[in-house]
């Protein structure tokens, strides 16, 4: 709906072919501007969006919302209201043992901000993080909750956070699909998560790869895997040769022939440039270790975050890297055995922060918005007093770093034991709200026609959490 | 769920739950004195600490000035007393009992006020302290404005009629024919035309009607010998004789079944867990089945309503009926949903949604909240509705609720058949449980010490366990593993738990079984919780009486269990009434499990990890002492376990569909307060949409849900949105845009219909007509309107007409998904029909990642939410989460690069290929230029087309002259016309 341009005639001038115009864009290095983006409601102050997924649920207090008195009262039964339970049965109070964290907190920066030993390579960086520890969101358990965090909804088909940020601003560059989940799951909502639900197709998550599959992190093909890449533009030529003789014999012009001429030239570039863009072997040796690829406990995500820079100088305005898996039970999910959420921190903690460093040290840090989070977080008590901690979505913290939010600042609370959010709550329509503000778009002008009714992301809730706004 | 513009609605508040607060009525009891006789020091309590929180907490929503959230105003004295929209939120003297202390405690998920966070003590222990001396109020300035009460802002129930489609459909007469032959359907058309000064588009050219017809009629393209067959046909009656073979075929019930695929939201899997629907596709051949044999479509409508509540005395036609109802489980349900009232009134909301869309055109849905913004839709006619599909149980429920599976009616031979196969099994599992019992009693006098190394699968002794709370270790009681057990000492419970949790478990589904050393002090309630992929379950187990399974072992089940998922199993000692005893867990993989008739000897001698039943791998337990009577026994329990294995496997083959039951007594349902199931209002009497009444109101009695009353209404020729619905639906399918361009949404802001005498005039033919769609379809290719060229249009179409609104000529037509993949396949000979059927494996499981099989037929590909066959969701296959009457028409860079470089495309190409060398002789380029022609288009190149492609060949082989290389250029022909406008494009 944005786009419209009438650009029969700058196709017809470019009587050399397609893969000259593909070319050119290679030779300059730049990415081939859309020709008329759709403009944000107000100016933002972030020009995209890196989100770090954390799937299954980081626990909260022992991660960045520590509580001293999970320690003091440790192993101790308390009446708490979980949210399980009153889903289940609308029991309001269940008793349960309060469990400690096994790690340790230390204070770092200049801010002097606890966090556990979990994330020591965050940790590096946090004088720039922006806390939000009153987080609370809809859906008990993980397929529900993750569609929420990603759609607005726990059940209805709905455009995905993403999505709608490339219907309101359209994509920094033409050549690359504006936005990408890198190695999404396929479980808990799967390709929904980054669905265009009733939004035109173009507004589709592009994933790259899979969760725990060996494929490739790159775009679905991308490249023909039997042809060479010389066959393959003799093969486009001819197509666009076809496509204009058949144009030209039939008795009526029509928009939709010049929109596939188009899509063709469009895949081409992508074709062209794409590949080069994913590729992480132009990285330096020092890069590749600063981002843990050298090392096989954190290469996954390492090369994931790296991707995700490499998207981001290249314009993509929405990055989702995802870590968690295909299971009901992905990732961060410690019902049992609580320690194991280490393996996970040392996964992706040094590639967070070699990214959080790299995006600063290019200057990429002040228009990009970092987000870090998972669907919900996990209870201050053991579940059925066992080993590990069940869902919350009471209560949870994420973090955000660079455009445009106060960095060093933290906002809200949960109560004493770190259970629920007791002051500034923020939902996750409210999360929803801010970072399309930051964006430069107002939640409540961000709408679209669908079966006779406008829709937006936040339904009818969300409000702009202003103070962490810088 | 949508944009609201009532006030109350628009505040930006966190969830639905929160609602919750709008249960407040702010109910004043004569306990409430005025303010002339208040206690100074009450007034002056109030003055300081309540006024001001009210103030600084609550009046941004709960106040005149701004908006009365939930109908509640605490503004004023008397906007108080006039309460909010349901129940008492203040009982004076009684702070524990009243809501509005509940909500700012926090004491309640739904109920949480300030939403933004808890209030400072004090000022929570003011407000409890004023309710509890009275909760006085001395305000006495009046209320400015009246709480808000829903307002009907749509279109009044009593001025339905004042839009078009809820007015009685008009049979209208034909207005006069100007052009000989013309049919009525263009007799419509015509009159418009003229009127407006545009002129009309000559007839198609044979070829492209042909293909047009064939794509619309069938979802394929025309071989080359139909084509041949038709263009060189000069006789009269060649198109009408066309028009009757395409629609006596096969092909023709496919095709329309698939266009009804995409209005009811089909598909075979859910979103969340991937689970299949098992038993979908008999919904699928229903549908092929009644558009294939055309019959009559109210029939049909009906049936998909309430088709079990119908009483066909044919077998066949009976089935037909039960598995029409599959309709109404159709939806992406969050069977996983913890909260079941929320999940069976989502059930019932997804249901009502999709029969207003498909049936009436009507966003129903709109009105579960409050009444419809715009249509005449009131909130108590929703729940009249949705009253009545309540009155149906849709799921067995548990921790991942289950959908219903109803028996269809077999041959009473077969009925016989099975209904010994009931009475067997049950004899079977009784036997088998008595026996198990007997077993474990004498075997459990066979103490014994049972070493780990001797145990298969994966087992985890006590040792191995995590340890919460203090727990003893002993070895007193035998049966036991390793080298003892250890109990809670009956003491602290509910502190204390083991958590038993493999170090790795590859994925796959396992017996559990749980070892626990039987002993007279034990716990009759000994708390066991297993937790693996499909969630947790629990088992109470009396630890007083020995194990089932050679008295050392108690099943608890087969689960799945994933990657990297949770699997362990948790012992607690929560409410239990003895010593509870942890000692050993046992995980046995049953993937590998033998065939059930695989003899005794065998499956004992095997070597595997796998193994066939759990009476079979306690034999590591055997003892050189076991009796030839116990032996003699296991042996039996096993025999019996492989007979109730194979009984259950006949009795899986019985037919079944999907469906919900109806429940009686049936019950009139409350309205539910915007929308929440946990704040319910007013009871409101069953019935349907009071716009759209087709008879006097019924009554419905509690021996009757409704549904099978609320079916005939639907689809009663009484009914007008219905037939012109449906008939707007079926012309959008040929003619590529609808009457009523809006075909999901007939109510007032829709499109009105460009021709509304025709509309109406079809209609009421089409219910002259018995309801044939194939009537109907007949009817509209054969009019001129259908058959017009597309052509360009003159300067009056570009002012007065540029969307051909006026159909003053045919609309280019876009291949869609299904019929784009099933060309290629017919192209390259590929295309596999069946008659129907079950098109996945039963041992499906989930959808993830399912690889398609490449050469079926479109619409029998199974439909999974989660893995749709990439071509089909590249090109605008709808989302099958969501009616959709309309497909989106995207042309993005996706579908360029999978048209380029996609494998499964690639191999088309080259089947094709291979085709054409076939069929033509190897060394003749030119042939096989023509031949890819005729089988991609149905016509010759253009002689500049064939320098284009000869070119093409000769430099693609110019390198390298083998075959090899020059077959390969074809096959990129090939795929550059698969690629091109005039494969994805019809004339």
């Amino acid at each position: 709906m944005f786009i419209n341009p009438n650009r029969r005639s700058m196709l017809q001038s470019a009587a050399c072919g397609f893969g000259a115009l593909a070319a050119s864009a290679l030779a300059n290095g730049a990415a081939v501007a859309g020709p008329s983006l759709p403009q944000p409601h107000f100016a933002p102050k972030a020009k995209r969006i890196i989100f770090l997924f954390m799937q299954g649920g980081v626990s909260h207090v022992d991660s960045f919302d520590r509580k001293p008195l999970l320690a003091d009262r440790n192993g101790q039964m308390f009446d708490f209201l979980d949210a399980r339970a009153f889903a289940n049965s609308g029991k309001t109070k269940s008793t349960f043992r309060v469990m400690n964290s096994p790690w340790q907190f230390r204070q770092y920066g200049q801010t002097g901000r606890w966090i556990s030993d979990l994330f020591p390579h965050t940790a590096q960086h946090a004088d720039d993080l922006c806390m939000v520890h009153s987080m609370h969101t809809e859906g008990v358990a993980h397929g529900p909750a993750t569609l929420f965090l990603h759609c607005g909804s726990t059940n209805f088909v709905r455009p995905s956070f993403g999505s709608w940020v490339i219907y309101g601003l359209g994509s920094e560059n033409n050549n690359l699909p504006g936005f990408v989940s890198i190695a999404p799951s396929i479980g808990n909502g799967g390709p929904r998560n980054y669905g265009n639900a009733f939004l035109p197709a173009k507004f589709q998550g592009t994933p790259l790869g899979q969760a725990v599959s060996e494929l490739p992190l790159t775009i679905n093909d991308l490249t023909s895997q039997s042809r060479t890449f010389g066959q393959q533009r003799q093969q486009l030529d001819l197509i666009q040769s076809l496509n204009q003789q058949q144009i030209a014999r039939r008795h009526s012009s029509d928009s939709e022939f010049e929109a596939v001429v188009e899509s063709f030239e469009l895949a081409w570039r992508m074709q062209s440039t794409a590949p080069e863009i994913v590729d992480l072997n132009g990285e330096s040796a020092e890069t590749l270790r600063m981002y843990g690829i050298d090392n096989p406990v954190t290469k996954d995500y390492g090369q994931r975050c790296l991707l995700a820079r490499r998207l981001c100088e290249a314009g993509v305005r929405f990055i989702q890297v995802n870590y968690g898996d295909n299971s009901a039970n992905p990732a961060w999910d410690q019902h049992s055995n609580l320690p194991k959420h280490a393996d996970h921190a040392r996964a992706v903690d040094q590639p967070i922060g070699a990214l959080l460093a790299d995006l600063k040290q290019r200057g990429l840090l002040e228009d990009t918005l970092v987000w870090w989070g998972g669907e919900f977080g996990r209870t201050p008590y053991a579940q059925e007093n066992g080993t590990g901690r069940d869902h919350n979505p009471e209560g949870f913290t994420v973090w955000l770093a660079g455009g445009g939010v106060k960095s060093g600042s933290t906002y809200g609370a949960t109560d004493e034991f770190g259970h629920h959010a007791i002051s500034n709550k923020v939902h996750l329509h409210d999360l929803h709200a801010t970072l399309l503000h930051l964006m430069g778009l107002d939640h409540q002008r961000l709408t679209y026609r669908h079966a006779g009714r406008d829709y937006r992301l936040t339904d009818v809730y969300g409000r702009i959490v202003n103070d962490i706004i810088a | 769920m949508m944009i609201c513009n009532v006030p109350s609605c628009q505040r930006g508040w966190g969830q639905a739950r929160s609602v919750g607060f709008a249960w407040m009525a702010w109910v004043f009891s004569t306990l409430w004195c005025t303010a002339a006789e208040l206690p100074t020091d009450q007034v002056e309590f109030f003055e300081k600490r309540i006024r001001p929180a009210l103030v600084k907490y609550c009046y941004e929503c709960h106040s005149a000035a701004t908006e009365a959230s939930g109908g509640l105003l605490l503004d004023s004295k008397v906007g108080a007393s006039k309460g909010g929209e349901s129940g008492p939120a203040i009982v004076p003297g009684n702070a524990n009992a009243s809501r509005l202390i509940q909500a700012i405690e926090y004491k309640n998920l739904s109920l949480q006020m300030p939403p933004d966070g808890r209030l400072p003590q004090d000022v929570m222990a003011s407000f409890r302290k004023w309710v509890e001396t009275g909760a006085a109020d001395p305000r006495t300035a009046p209320t400015e404005n009246q709480a808000a009460k829903p307002k009907q802002t749509g279109l009044p129930v009593a001025d339905a009629t004042k839009h078009w489609a809820y007015r009685t459909v008009v049979d209208h007469a034909i207005p006069p024919l100007t052009i000989p032959n013309s049919t009525a359907i263009d007799c419509f058309v015509d009159e418009k035309i003229r009127q407006t000064g545009l002129f009309r588009a000559p007839e198609s050219e044979k070829l492209a009607l042909l293909r047009r017809l064939t794509f619309d009629l069938h979802g394929l393209p025309p071989t080359p010998a139909e084509v041949e067959q038709f263009t060189g046909d000069t006789s009269q009656d060649a198109y009408d004789r066309l028009v009757d073979r395409l629609l006596a075929s096969p092909r023709f019930g496919e095709r329309m079944a698939r266009h009804w695929m995409d209005v009811v939201r089909y598909g075979e899997s859910v979103t969340l867990r991937g689970f299949v629907f098992k038993d979908a596709w008999r919904y699928r051949d229903y549908l092929i089945e009644s558009f294939g044999r055309d019959r009559p479509f109210n029939t049909v409508l009906k049936e998909q309503v309430a088709g079990d509540l119908m009483h066909e005395e044919d077998r066949h036609e009976r089935s037909l009926q039960i598995t029409a109802a599959t309709f109404l489980t159709l939806g992406n349900t969050n069977f996983e949903e913890q909260d079941k009232k929320q999940l069976e009134m989502d059930f019932v909301d997804e249901q009502l949604d999709v029969i207003g869309r498909v049936y009436m055109g009507q966003t129903i849905g709109c009105a579960r909240c409050h009444d419809h913004k715009f249509d005449p839709i009131p909130v108590r006619d929703y729940y009249a509705m949705a009253g009545i599909l309540k009155g149906s149980r849709a799921f067995d429920h548990a921790n991942l609720s289950k959908w219903l599976l109803k028996p269809l009616p077999v041959a009473d031979e077969l009925q016989q058949q099975y209904a010994r196969l009931d009475t067997e099994l049950a004899e079977l599992n009784t036997r088998a449980a008595e026996l198990k019992k007997l077993l474990g009693a004498t075997t459990s006098k066979d103490p014994k010490q049972i070493p780990i190394e001797q145990l298969e699968g994966v087992v985890i002794d006590d040792t191995q366990a995590k340890k919460i709370g203090y727990w003893s270790e002993s070895s007193a009681s035998k049966p036991y593993v390793g080298v003892g057990y250890i109990h809670d000492g009956h003491a602290d419970q509910g502190t204390k738990t083991v958590t038993f949790e493999p170090k790795s478990l590859p994925p796959g589904t396992y017996q559990v079984r749980i070892s626990y050393a039987p002993g007279s002090n034990r716990a009759s309630n000994a708390s066991v919780k297993v937790f693996s992929a499909d969630g947790e379950r629990e088992i109470l187990i009396d630890q007083s009486v020995a194990p089932p399974d050679d008295g050392a072992w108690f099943p608890l089940g087969s689960y799945r269990f994933e990657p990297n998922g949770q699997a362990f199993v948790i012992v607690s000692n929560a409410n239990a009434d003895g010593h509870v005893i942890a000692d050993a867990v046992q995980f046995l993989s049953t993937e590998v499990a033998a065939p059930a008739k695989l003899p005794v000897t065998l499956a004992k001698s095997s070597n595997t990890t796998a193994t066939p039943n759990p009476a079979d791998t306690a034999k590591s337990a055997e003892t050189p002492t076991e009796s030839a009577e116990i032996k003699q026994r296991k042996k039996e329990v096993a025999k019996l376990d492989r007979h109730i294995k194979d009984i259950e496997a006949q009795l899986a083959m019985r037919p079944v569909a999907m469906g919900i039951e109806e429940q009686l007594p049936a019950k009139d349902i409350a309205i539910h307060v915007r929308g929440s199931v946990h704040t319910l209002g007013e009871v409101v009497p069953r019935g349907f949409l009071q716009a759209v009444s087709t008879a006097k109101p019924v009554e419905l009695s509690a021996s009757t849900s409704g549904r099978l009353e609320m079916a005939d209404w639907l689809s009663s020729d009484r009914n007008p949105l219905t037939t012109r619905v449906l008939v707007n639906r079926v012309w959008y399918w040929m003619m590529g845009e609808g009457l009523v361009d809006t075909v999901d949404n007939f109510g007032t802001t829709g499109q009105s219909p460009s021709h509304p005498e025709l509309l109406d005039w079809l209609s009421t033919r089409f219910q002259e007509g018995q309801w044939s769609v194939k009537k109907l379809v007949r009817q509209l290719v054969l009019s001129d309107v259908y058959r017009r060229s597309v052509i360009e249009p003159n300067q009056v179409a570009i002012t007065t007409d540029p969307a051909n609104r006026l159909y003053w000529r045919g609309n280019a037509r876009r291949v869609d998904a299904e019929s784009l993949r099933d060309a290629m396949l017919a192209i390259s000979g590929e295309l596999q029909y069946i008659p129907g059927g079950p098109t996945f494996r039963a041992d499906v499981k989930d959808d993830y990642a399912y690889q398609h099989q490449p050469a079926l037929r479109s619409v029998f590909q199974p439909v999974f939410r989660n893995s749709l066959p990439e071509l089909l969701e590249a090109f605008d296959f709808p989302n099958p989460s969501m009616s959709a009457g309309r497909r989106s028409r995207s042309t993005v860079a996706p579908q360029a690069l999978l048209l380029m470089n996609n494998a499964w495309v690639e191999a088309r190409a080259k089947n094709a290929a291979n085709r054409i060398v076939q069929e033509t002789g190897v060394t003749d380029e030119r042939h096989w230029i023509e031949a890819a022609y005729a089988l991609c288009y149905g016509r010759e190149p253009s002689t500049s087309e064939r320098v284009r492609c000869e070119q093409f060949l000769n430099s693609a082989s110019q390198l390298d002259q083998s075959s090899a290389a020059r077959f390969l250029a074809l096959e990129q022909l090939i795929q550059s016309l698969f690629a091109s406008i005039d494969f994805r494009f019809l004339e």
